[in-house]
């Protein structure tokens, strides 16, 4: 039994791996700890093109907070992007 | 939130990851990460995408593939087919299977995120797998249980080697023990090199693990190949013919030299089966198990390849249990029978048959025996039938198996065992027919209450153990139905509990007493008993009872007495001359018609079953359940009938229904002795004893009935018991007191002359039968004038059978309360007979007063003492007549009328007898005439004698006696009186006789006259 859990690990380990590189290949920016939530989020059935669409958001949303905005604008720019 | 469900939270604690992980917003308290979730949900839950197509997904690998292609970045093309090839045939963590939905979405959405893969530089990394621990685990010694045999050649290794070949006068040769088997020469094709066993560590997983099992721990057996044994020139191959005829060529042999390896290339348990089979089946002579002392047990030396030695022997002696026991039982079955397939010397003869062959047949054990084969010819069809589809091969069928189909028949065959050890086996050798019949029947009564009170789990047993049981008491019945129909019983080999003592003819004075023995062992002392029957069946089971526990056929214990009596009664009435010829007639007309007990019973049980069918069925997956059983016992008792030529099939339905539908159990079979309610368990345990209580006893119970009243009425019809019961208390208790005189002084003959004379005139019947007899008398004995009528004794000739109830014994009392009452009526008599003669009187007078002239005028007048005589007279006539109405009146007529009330009531002819000897006793009682109230008798007696001697004064007259003799007789009256008014005032008071207030109150009266 315990062998059999550990072979199982392993394979999804390699899986992850591959799909590491996938992603890699692709360049989609991903690291490991997105790439498993992205898959256990996939495997609950979250469709991949709304997902997407929130994981290419929330970067855009990041990458404003970098921008040296003032605050009022930061939230009004907040507000914009999520509530539209 | 609280509302949420395990997905929606778990796809929460998820967002909230990636929305951390993405953004790098840590405070999920921050109003931006609140957004970022609302934002996250609210495209989660209402967006409007299309679900992922696989199709669409796999145009977009090949399409990157091409545009990888045409950009001449051979490299990433080839990785980006290999890695996205390998990703879709790999396992996700919570996804099974491969190129599933979940799949093709992570690539869809790694597909949505991608940027312009053709500019990235990209270089595929090596993936280092891990490598597994090694297992260590010796898999081949944990499956041979440690065990280190050699298991033999393999199919591609010849028997022995060429090396081998050449050493054949080093190989010891084979002993003939082993049913012949011997090494065979015949020169072989393959010579393949033998392998030999080397261990290994195997691991787990590996693709070649069957083959390593096969290599290392169990020969391929399944794997067909050319038989190597086609043909044998050996002369002494017999095992291996008699089992390749009997398998059919599908058994290879391999042996070494010391033990013998079984393989079986299509099915070894199919042979192993098939060994069991000729085990369970009563064969002696196996391959497999051997018989020693009557035990059978296992081969040490038998060897298969996929068993190891612990487990094949655990499975193989648990067979082996039964077949010791079914081998048991076919012995004792062969023996009984008379059948042995072992001679045995006559010293050493079976305990079970005749030990010679005059000796009559011991029917219990052989209506047992007859049961037993019944079952077992049942069991040996059951197992041709697993034969037979052993042999057509349709299925697979392993021992396991088989053995789990036969499991209801193994444990039927436990129990059978069971019974037969404790109700056959332990008996003794020299123990009487008897004893060992009503042992056996008592196991298996007691076995039925047994097993009848674990409820419906013991179905299948109960139902067994009954079918032995009706099959085995059929004997039985039988003796009792001959003896309580025609009065004979036939028991020539001596197993009933009722002896009857030949040397006691019909006609015998003692014939009811002493006619039948009842035998009984006791439990206690575990010795054998001999009842006489001194009174009657059940008395004698009373008083030994009473003093240490009894055993006797414990399901005929209710209703033994009304057998004992109805068999004595039939006896006895087969030997009386029937004056009605028609009698006999319509007896033996009734007879050809008649039933025997037994079939009565098998059909109040079917009547009884029958009823109960009509009771509403509750569900129907209880008769689901119930149909089985039903069915089985249906067959049982239906054989019980058809011997009787009673058909019906719905008997054993509504047997099996006997113990499973209990509601209205009380309302028809309540003896209001138990308390029944409506779980299974609490009435079964009842149900065995209500079948007999309701089935056979009240068959015996009419027949008792019917022939003890017949015998009743003969003898009252016939041969006139009322009347010379009558004629006792005519003559010995003087109701026709006036037939009856005395003459004094006169010899024996004179009297029985005088007696018949007297007699015949009013009963000409009894003149002969009466007669009297005197004792010579001792003259030192003599005393007073009283006891001379003790050498008297009356004789009434009582002819048979009525001599049964009015014994000799009888008339020594009859005698005793006649004697009594003789002497209150002579001294009755005597008074009675007195006369106060005016001539004689005044002449008595005269002549004394001149002589006594001067006498007179000194003492008391004449006149005085003869008022006192005259006064005293009367007293004792006073006394004489209280005594003598006590005694005919209140005492002998009073219980004279009881008991010919009872006698009209009696049953049969022992309640008779005793009805007759405790009348005997009450008048015996009442009439003083036990020893410990002699003191009373002998104060009456002493009156009585006072009585005789004053009227003998009296006749004398005057002059024969002193006038001091008045005094002293009116003295040793009045003594006598006051102390008998005394006893019985204080006995009256007392309350323990209360018979005798009469005659305490008219002493007592005239004590006061006085």
């Amino acid at each position: 039994m315990a062998s059999a859990a550990s072979a199982n690990l392993n394979a999804v380990r390699e899986t992850m791996d591959v799909l590491l590189e996938i992603s890699r290949l692709l360049n989609t920016g991903l690291d490991m700890e997105s790439l498993s939530i992205c898959v256990r989020l996939c495997e609950q059935g979250i469709n991949p093109e709304a997902l997407s669409a929130v994981i290419k958001e929330l970067r855009k949303a990041s990458e404003s907070l970098k921008v040296q905005k003032l605050p009022q604008i930061e939230q009004y720019c907040w507000k914009e992007w999520f509530l539209l | 939130m609280a509302h949420w469900s395990t997905f929606e939270k778990e796809t929460e604690r998820e967002t909230k990851k990636l929305i951390r992980c993405i953004s790098g917003v840590d405070d999920e308290e921050d109003q931006n990460f609140q957004l970022a979730l609302k934002f996250a949900w609210s495209n989660f839950r209402f967006h409007r995408y299309l679900d992922v197509d696989s199709h669409k997904v796999q145009r977009s690998i090949s399409g990157i593939y091409e545009k990888l292609m045409v950009h001449s970045d051979l490299s990433k093309a080839g990785s980006w087919m290999r890695l996205t090839e390998e990703f879709l045939n790999s396992p996700l963590p919570n996804t099974d299977g491969t190129k599933t939905d979940v799949h093709y979405s992570i690539l869809s959405l790694l597909l949505f995120l991608s940027g312009s893969p053709s500019n990235t530089n990209f270089t595929e990394r090596p993936r280092v797998k891990e490598a597994e621990p090694e297992d260590n685990f010796d898999w081949g010694r944990y499956l041979m249980e440690g065990e280190d045999i050699d298991i033999g050649p393999y199919p591609d290794t010849p028997e022995w080697s060429e090396e081998e070949s050449e050493d054949d006068d080093s190989q010891q040769p084979i002993s003939r023990e082993d049913s012949g088997i011997q090494l065979d020469r015949t020169p072989q094709e393959d010579q393949d090199h033998t392998n030999k066993t080397v261990p290994v560590t195997w691991t787990v997983g590996e693709p070649d693990a069957r083959a390593w099992l096969e290599q290392h721990v169990v020969t391929p057996y399944w794997v067909a190949h050319a038989p190597r044994f086609p043909h044998s020139l050996h002369l002494h191959s017999n095992l291996l013919n008699s089992l390749l005829c009997c398998t059919g060529n599908s058994l290879v042999l391999y042996w070494s030299t010391s033990r013998y390896l079984l393989c079986n290339i299509i099915q070894l348990s199919c042979d192993f089966w098939l060994l069991c089979y000729r085990l369970l089946s009563g064969v002696k002579k196996h391959f497999i198990f051997q018989h020693h002392d009557g035990k059978v047990s296992v081969r040490n030396n038998v060897v298969v390849t996929h068993l190891t030695s612990n487990c094949l022997r655990s499975v193989l002696e648990h067979i082996a249990v039964y077949g010791q026991a079914v081998f048991r039982l076919q012995r004792f079955i062969d023996e009984v029978t008379g059948y042995s397939s072992e001679p045995c010397p006559p010293s050493s003869g079976s305990s079970y048959s005749s030990k010679k062959g005059s000796e009559p047949p011991f029917r219990t054990y052989q209506a047992f025996v007859w049961a037993l084969n019944k079952y077992f010819t049942s069991f040996k069809e059951e197992l041709t039938t697993i034969e037979k589809e052993l042999i057509c091969n349709d299925e697979t069928v392993t021992l396991s198996a088989v053995l789990e189909r036969l499991s209801p028949h193994l444990a039927q065959i436990k129990v059978l065992h069971k019974v037969f050890c404790t109700g056959v086996a332990e008996v003794p050798p020299e123990t009487p027919n008897v004893v060992r019949a009503s042992h056996l029947l008592n196991t298996l009564y007691k076995a039925i209450i047994e097993y009848d009170s674990v409820g419906e789990a013991s179905e299948q047993a109960v139902a067994l153990l009954f079918s032995l049981w009706t099959e085995t008491v059929r004997p039985y019945l039988e003796i009792v139905d001959e003896w309580i129909v025609h009065g004979h019983l036939f028991d020539p080999a001596k197993e009933f509990i009722i002896q009857r003592n030949k040397d006691v003819p019909v006609n015998h004075r003692d014939f009811w007493y002493a006619t039948y023995t009842l035998y009984s062992v006791s439990e206690t002392v575990e010795n054998e008993e001999k009842l006489n029957d001194a009174a009657s069946g059940s008395s004698g089971g009373d008083q030994a009872s009473s003093n240490r526990q009894l055993t006797m056929v414990s399901f005929l214990k209710p209703v033994l007495k009304q057998i004992i009596m109805a068999g004595k009664s039939m006896q006895l009435l087969r030997n009386l001359d029937c004056k009605e010829t028609e009698q006999s007639c319509q007896y033996c007309i009734a007879d050809a018609e008649r039933k025997s007990l037994y079939t009565l019973f098998l059909e109040s049980v079917q009547s009884r079953l029958c009823s109960q069918e009509e009771s509403p069925t509750d569900t129907v997956t209880e008769q689901q359940a119930t149909k089985r059983s039903l069915i089985k016992m249906q067959s049982i008792m239906a054989q019980h009938l058809e011997i009787d030529d009673v058909h019906d099939p719905l008997l054993a339905i509504n047997f099996a229904r006997l113990y499973l539908e209990q509601s209205d159990f009380h309302e028809r079979f309540s003896g209001g002795d138990f308390i029944v309610d409506r779980s299974s368990q609490s009435v079964t345990c009842q149900t065995f004893e209500l079948t007999l209580r309701s089935c056979l006893y009240p068959h015996i119970e009419r027949r008792y009935i019917e022939c003890c009243g017949n015998l009743m009425k003969t003898l009252k019809k016939d041969y006139k018991l009322l009347e010379y019961l009558q004629a006792m208390r005519n003559y010995f208790l003087l109701e026709a007191g006036d037939t009856m005189k005395r003459r004094a002084g006169s010899s024996c003959s004179f009297l029985n002359v005088q007696l018949q004379e007297a007699v015949g005139q009013r009963y000409p019947e009894d003149s002969s039968r009466l007669s009297i007899f005197l004792e010579s008398i001792d003259p030192s004995r003599k005393k007073h004038p009283v006891n001379n009528l003790e050498v008297l004794t009356l004789s009434y000739k009582v002819p048979w059978p009525v001599d049964i109830v009015i014994s000799t014994e009888c008339q020594k009392i009859y005698n005793q309360v006649f004697l009594l009452l003789l002497q209150i009526k002579w001294a009755k008599y005597s008074l009675d007979t007195l006369r106060f003669n005016g001539m004689n009187f005044t002449a008595i007078t005269k002549k004394l007063e001149g002589a006594l002239a001067e006498e007179a005028k000194a003492k008391e007048p004449i006149n005085q003492q003869i008022h006192r005589m005259c006064l005293l007279r009367v007293k004792l006539m006073h006394f004489v007549n209280s005594l003598h109405n006590y005694i005919m009146t209140r005492i002998l007529h009073s219980t004279g009328l009881e008991f010919q009330h009872q006698v009209q009531e009696a049953k049969d002819l022992d309640q008779l007898i005793k009805i007759h000897y405790r009348y005997l006793a009450t008048i015996h009682d009442r009439c003083l005439l036990r020893e410990k109230v002699s003191f009373v008798k002998e104060a009456i007696m002493k009156v009585l004698n006072l009585v005789l001697i004053f009227s003998d004064r009296w006749q004398a007259g005057f002059g024969a006696w002193k006038i001091e003799s008045i005094d002293k007789m009116e003295s040793d009256f009045k003594n006598c009186h006051m102390f008998l008014v005394t006893i019985l005032n204080k006995a009256v008071c007392r309350g323990s006789f209360p018979h005798l207030e009469s005659l305490a109150l008219s002493l007592m009266a005239g004590f006061e006259q006085c």
